[in-house]
């Protein structure tokens, strides 16, 4: 039986959801499954683990693992895969994720895929499906090792449910300190925000709100729909939003059920970040944005005008 | 300090890219810098000229690189390694880190700034990959780089919970975010100059490696597939109160988003 190690998406104490998808996908390939969860006060996180899916759970639980660092990080995963013996090793698609999978690769001679959206097993052969070149072309592709290490970009699985697993805690050893690579510093988002990655709703704004008052006129509306606040990078670029608010291929990716877009053209390299998503709403002053061509529905007009309409209007059939 | 910047040719990505029997049609297609690598081209100047740094770049690609390799130059990259190589057709990142291995070896470099990913791979792994098998430390998605004393660097990088700041011992390889800088756009007095520039090209060969040893690929591509692209829905012009409330209606009956 194909053995796969789902690495658990944690923050601030929090389980994600990505990783019940992850999970989920796991079990409907038949695999084996189990989860390694790496970080600091994560203990109790252990039934949680396994009700998403979860036989085993390989638990790194250090005040040393507090603050990220991908080195001891990659150790606790690169240990964790090898009590496991797995034949794949699956990240979601999320910073931490992006700067570990490639160092737990190097490390087991695996080969390394990134936002993976698909994959496949016929007997002991892999193989995986992900986008390219910003989103312009679809690859497959053939793994050639006995390990593959996989990122699985957001929205690729579905979690479902009734694939609860055991629970099976296994501790990890703690590995040495990046002594060369010294984390001295968090600078913390705004939290009490809701994340990107788990809204089911995504409000993003772009240039086109100009200034402060456009944004905040914007985030009234994501408010009332307690949705994700997101950007284009103009929005980052101009000092407006915070970097992890920028939804795009160097930004966020992100999958929700509906994804407003108000004052954002839609370059490509921002569509690489939204056209997951199930609902697209637009809302441009040019008739000819790019935006337009991805979006279910579009409102041609200012947005000065428009989103305080939009509020009003949902408010009522809220109501 | 010694900076050693590795650079790709990428297929342009504002343009189509049209697919056929699944393989990219190359005709039409146009090649740029990989966006990321500029900005670690930019990255390096700065070092240079802020801190007095030597810089070098490398590039794995074919002899119609150099065009590329001048446009850095003229940005104020001081020397340029072209690996010239038919055979590493198909290769994939963790070849490529082999390869940038030896090229690291044949220096005594201190810093490697690649780009955070490649726009025609999307994979974002050589510069990891490259620093796990020189052993060096390394901190991807960086924002902003500073350097503290001979043997450290700061920077910031962009994490999942915020801005993580770490102190780095060199040698060490970075790869950079396109928020780290704003690439400069060559002067005319860079342009000529970089013209009489001379580009070391070397094969595997001469590189002092082979195929054998940089090793196989891990992973191939079978199939390139079109992208399932969206098609535009209702777009609606005219009175804003009368369409936005059309929308919200829609949002609702239609797509059933708000229930
Ligand atoms: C390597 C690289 C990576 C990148 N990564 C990302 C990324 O991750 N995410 C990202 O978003 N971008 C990314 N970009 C930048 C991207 O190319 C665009 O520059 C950016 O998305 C533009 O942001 P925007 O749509 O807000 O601004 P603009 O393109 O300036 O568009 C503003 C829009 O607002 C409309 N508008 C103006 N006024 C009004 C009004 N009053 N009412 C309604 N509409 C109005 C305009 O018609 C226009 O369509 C990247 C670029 C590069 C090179
Ligand atoms: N053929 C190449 N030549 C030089 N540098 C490369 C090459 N391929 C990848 N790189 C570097 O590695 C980075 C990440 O590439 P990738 O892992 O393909 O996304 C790029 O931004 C480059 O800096």
């Amino acid at each position: 039986m194909v053995k796969i190690l789902v690495i658990a998406d944690i923050k601030e104490g929090v389980l994600k959801g990505s990783t019940a998808e992850l999970l989920s996908k796991a079990k409907e390939l038949g695999a084996q499954t189990a989860v390694a969860a790496i970080g600091y006060g994560i203990e109790p996180l252990a039934q949680a683990l396994a009700d998403a899916g979860s036989d085993t759970q390989y638990i790194a639980d250090d005040s040393s693992l507090e603050l990220f660092s991908p080195g001891p990080y990659a150790d606790c995963v690169v240990q964790a895969a090898k009590l496991f013996e797995a034949d794949m090793i699956w990240f979601g698609f999320s910073e931490t994720g992006k700067t570990v999978a490639p160092r737990v690769a190097a490390s087991l001679d695996a080969a390394c895929a990134t936002e993976i959206t698909d994959v496949t097993l016929e007997g002991e052969q892999i193989q995986v499906i992900r986008p390219a070149i910003a989103g312009k072309v679809i690859q497959r592709i053939k793994v050639n090792t006995k390990i593959l290490v996989a990122l699985v970009r957001a929205g690729a699985f579905e979690a479902s449910s009734g694939m609860a697993g055991t629970q099976n805690v296994l501790p990890l050893s703690i590995p040495a300190p990046d002594l060369r690579a010294v984390i001295k510093e968090i600078v913390l988002d705004a939290s009490g925000d809701i994340d990107l990655a788990d809204a089911d709703i995504v409000i993003s704004v772009g240039r086109g709100a100009k200034d402060q008052a456009g944004v905040d006129l914007v985030k009234d509306l994501a408010m009332d729909l307690a949705a994700g606040f997101g950007s284009s990078r103009a929005m980052v670029d101009g000092g407006f939003m915070a970097h992890n608010k920028q939804v795009g291929q160097t930004g966020k990716i992100v999958a929700p059920s509906l994804y407003v877009a108000i004052g954002i053209s839609g370059a490509i390299q921002h569509l690489a970040g939204m056209t997951g998503s199930k609902t697209i709403l637009a809302v441009n002053k040019d008739p000819e944005a790019p935006i337009f061509n991805v979006a279910d529905y579009g409102i041609v007009g200012d947005l000065f005008e428009v989103v305080p309409i939009l509020r009003e209007e949902i408010k009522k059939i809220r109501a | 300090m010694k900076i050693l910047t590795t650079v790709k040719k990428v297929v342009d990505v504002e343009l189509n890219i049209h697919i056929e029997n699944g393989a990219i049609v190359e005709d039409g297609l146009q090649y740029v810098i990989n966006a990321w690598d500029e900005n670690a081209v930019e990255a390096a100047v700065v070092l240079k000229e802020n801190n007095g740094a030597q810089t070098t770049l490398v590039s794995i690609g074919g002899e119609d690189n150099t065009d590329m390799i001048r446009k850095c130059y003229a940005m104020g990259i001081e020397n340029a390694i072209l690996i010239d190589e038919p055979s590493l057709a198909g290769a994939d990142s963790f070849v490529y880190a082999r390869v940038l291995q030896k090229v690291y070896e044949t220096g005594d470099y201190d810093l490697v700034i690649a780009g955070k990913q490649a726009q025609d791979t999307d994979n974002g792994q050589t510069g990891i990959i490259l620093s796990k098998y020189l052993d060096l430390p390394c901190v991807s998605n960086v924002i902003s780089m500073e350097v503290m004393d001979e043997t450290h660097i700061k920077v910031s990088r962009l994490g999942d919970g915020g801005i993580e700041i770490v102190e780095l011992a060199l040698p060490a390889v970075v790869t950079v975010s396109d928020s780290i800088n704003e690439p400069r756009l060559p002067a005319m007095r860079g342009i000529m100059m970089a013209k009489k520039k001379k580009i070391e090209i070397m094969d595997l060969a001469k590189l002092g490696t082979s195929l054998d040893e940089v090793g196989g690929a891990k992973s191939q591509i079978v199939e390139f597939m079109k992208s399932k692209t969206r098609q535009g829905g209702q777009k609606f012009e005219g009175d804003a109160a009368e369409i936005t409330t059309r929308v919200v209606d829609l949002l609702a009956n239609e797509a059933k988003v708000f229930i």
